[in-house]
């Protein structure tokens, strides 16, 4: 979509909204991509911290 | 339990699916493709039975066979009885074989099973683990090196004191339990794990058709996470259920013929049950399969045939009873059929072919069912289960104990999900159009990378990031059903534009993506014609976003943050 008229913001970004509510479910430990995100909220990294590593 | 787990003596994990009816070893080649591993009678599908003769125990087919002459001696269907109260159990499926009986709170056996005359009383426990002792002895067996440490599979209504008694089983077995898995979610890793998947965001049902239970869940996959959204149950519906079924069909033209019901006879019916489950399997390979039986009744032997069609017709009930089954979780998950991308059969009952026809009837076309029946790279639904805890089995066997407990501490697994889908608004003239990023129920924090055409022209590009709903939007056939092109995107992450046609149906019913909430707007300014733009969203625990966006190729980059909502 291309840019409508008159549209400014800082940076060219602009916020406008926040996400509704999460829902707490649990996920099923299973998998390798369960297994990397387990080492990275444990060792509390960030998905690109953890891809230096 | 204190024997060699401090990570100095090597660990040798297989993958173990404990059922009812029958239990699976599997492993991981070394090619790293998950593998069942027969026992020395050659069966995949090991049988839970255990029976005793002069002392000597028996397992598997062999111990199945015991059925007949030596009922009261013979232990089967008995997983479900583990840490259970003997008052909360339900004792039928082990009407023919050695009954479940009190033993302070827990169930227990009384079996011959020594060589003198006078019953020993044997827990469930016992049991398991005498049953566990032989699985691992099987598949050291086959590998030529002790087998120490097993990930099991079990039902996803497993209460913690039935995993807690698994696992004291296990031990005591010398099976060091490294994790237990949801059945479900194994099958589902059993078909991810092949290296022609891609990982992608699905809705998967997973309907785990059994001997004696039969159980369906809703299983979202997002980013290769799997999270169960819902699970249903039937305790009752079964392979036993079809069986009775030949049973009755084989016992009626019995009586028929010879005046003597050889249902009424206790030989005679475990014979019947025996062959008629045979005959029941060898109608999922063929269209033809016969019933023998030596000395059915009044030393009579007996022989006939019966054909599939016939079969199916006698079962159309029970039949309707399992697709019931998978409806209900879909409707439990509160989904339409609409939004299930996959449909996994699993469970040695998944092999009747009238089964997957019928479950392909309930979806629309584009989602796949996952069924010898119906699609030709389907793994067999017997093997499910142990190739998904034999590919677990080798991803963390090499970690520490308090590793693989700190990671599936709830903790971890306790994770946000996303209620209303992220994506991306697209206006081309009148219509708006939205196209999901990050699907419902993904798991956070988490991030996505998109890549979409800009404009023809080239120039300025604006974007806008929303949340979406996806509506169900059902459309009367006389004016036809308008076609909802997608915009120019490259990666179609959604089905969400097929026009299903049903003959009989008198409206078509699709899914329709509404936006709901902006959050927020991006421009990328001058980008040369035919290009393309790169977005990336990154979401939070905490619900806030990261978002960049750039033409690819491109040197500057637009980037911003948006706060977590306050609570």
């Amino acid at each position: 979509p291309s840019l409508p008229a008159g549209w400014t913001a800082e940076k060219d970004f602009k916020s406008v909204g926040s996400l509704s509510a999460a829902t707490q479910r649990n996920l099923e430990p299973v998998g390798p991509h369960f297994l990397a995100h387990a080492r990275r909220s444990r060792h509390s990294r960030t998905f690109s911290e953890d891809e230096r590593i | 339990m204190s024997s060699e787990t401090n990570g100095a003596a090597e660990r040798f994990a297989i993958g173990i699916s404990f059922g009812n009816s029958s239990s699976s070893i599997a492993r991981l080649n070394p090619e790293g493709k998950a593998e069942v591993i027969a026992n020395e009678e050659g069966d995949r599908q090991i049988p839970s039975v255990l029976a005793y003769i002069d002392g000597e125990e028996y397992h598997g087919t062999q111990a199945k066979a015991q059925l007949i002459r030596n009922s009261k001696n013979t232990v089967a269907y008995f997983r479900d009885y583990l840490g259970k109260d003997f008052k909360s159990i339900d004792p039928t499926p082990c009407h023919n074989s050695a009954h479940p009986q009190q033993n302070d709170s827990t169930v227990a056996f009384s079996i011959c099973d020594t060589a003198n005359e006078t019953p020993n009383t044997v827990t469930v426990s016992e049991i398991t683990t005498r049953h566990l002792r032989r699985l691992k002895q099987s598949a050291s067996d086959y590998l030529g090196k002790e087998v120490n440490a097993a990930v099991i599979t079990v039902p996803t209504d497993f209460k913690d004191s039935q995993r807690e008694a698994l696992i004291a089983s296990a031990n005591a077995a010398g099976l060091e339990v490294l994790q237990l898995i949801h059945e479900p979610v194994a099958a589902v890793l059993a078909y991810d794990a092949r290296p022609e998947a891609v990982v992608t965001d699905k809705l998967v049902v997973v309907a785990d058709l059994g001997g004696t239970r039969s159980d369906a869940s809703v299983v979202s996959c997002r980013g290769g996470m799997y999270s169960i959204l819902a699970t249903a149950h039937d305790y009752e519906l079964g392979g036993a259920t079809l069986d009775k079924i030949i049973i009755d069909h084989f016992g009626k033209e019995f009586q028929k013929k010879h005046k003597t019901d050889p249902r009424e006879d206790v030989r005679g019916l475990a014979k019947l049950k025996l062959e008629g489950e045979a005959t029941r399997k060898a109608l999922s390979l063929g269209t033809n399969a016969s019933l023998s039986i030596e000395s059915l009744a009044n030393g009579i032997d007996y022989g006939s045939t019966v054909n599939r069609t016939r079969y199916e017709l006698l079962s159309g009930k029970v039949f309707a009873q399992f697709t019931g089954l998978i409806e209900q979780v879909v409707k439990k998950a509160g989904l339409d059929v609409l939004d299930i991308d996959e449909v996994i059969l699993a469970g040695g009952t998944s092999h009747t072919p009238k089964i997957a026809q019928l479950t392909a009837n309930i979806f629309p076309e584009t989602t796949k069912v996952l069924a010898p029946a119906t699609f030709i790279g389907a793994i067999n639904p017997s093997e499910l289960a142990p190739r998904g805890a034999a590919i677990q089995a080798s991803l963390i066997q090499e970690f520490d104990k308090e590793d693989i407990e700190q990671s599936i501490h709830p903790m971890v697994t306790a994770t946000p999900h996303l209620q209303n889908a992220i994506g991306v608004e697209f206006t081309s003239g009148e219509t708006v159009d939205f196209k999901a990023l990050l699907n419902t129920e993904t798991a956070l924090p988490a991030r996505r990378l998109v890549q979409f055409a800009v404009p023809k022209e080239g120039g300025d590009v604006f974007i806008r990031v929303c949340e979406g709903v996806r509506e169900i939007k059902v459309t009367k056939p006389e004016p036809k059903a308008k076609e909802e092109k997608p915009a120019k995107t490259e990666e179609d992450e959604e089905d969400s534009d097929f026009d299903s046609d049903d003959e009989e149906e008198e409206e078509t019913r699709e899914i329709i993506w509404k936006t709901e909430k902006p959050i927020a707007e991006l421009a990328v300014k001058g980008t040369k014609a035919g290009s393309k733009v790169e977005l990336m969203i990154h979401v939070n625990a905490d619900l806030g976003l990261q978002i960049t966006a750039k033409e690819v190729g491109g040197q500057s980059a637009v980037r911003g943050a948006v706060e977590a909502p306050k609570a």
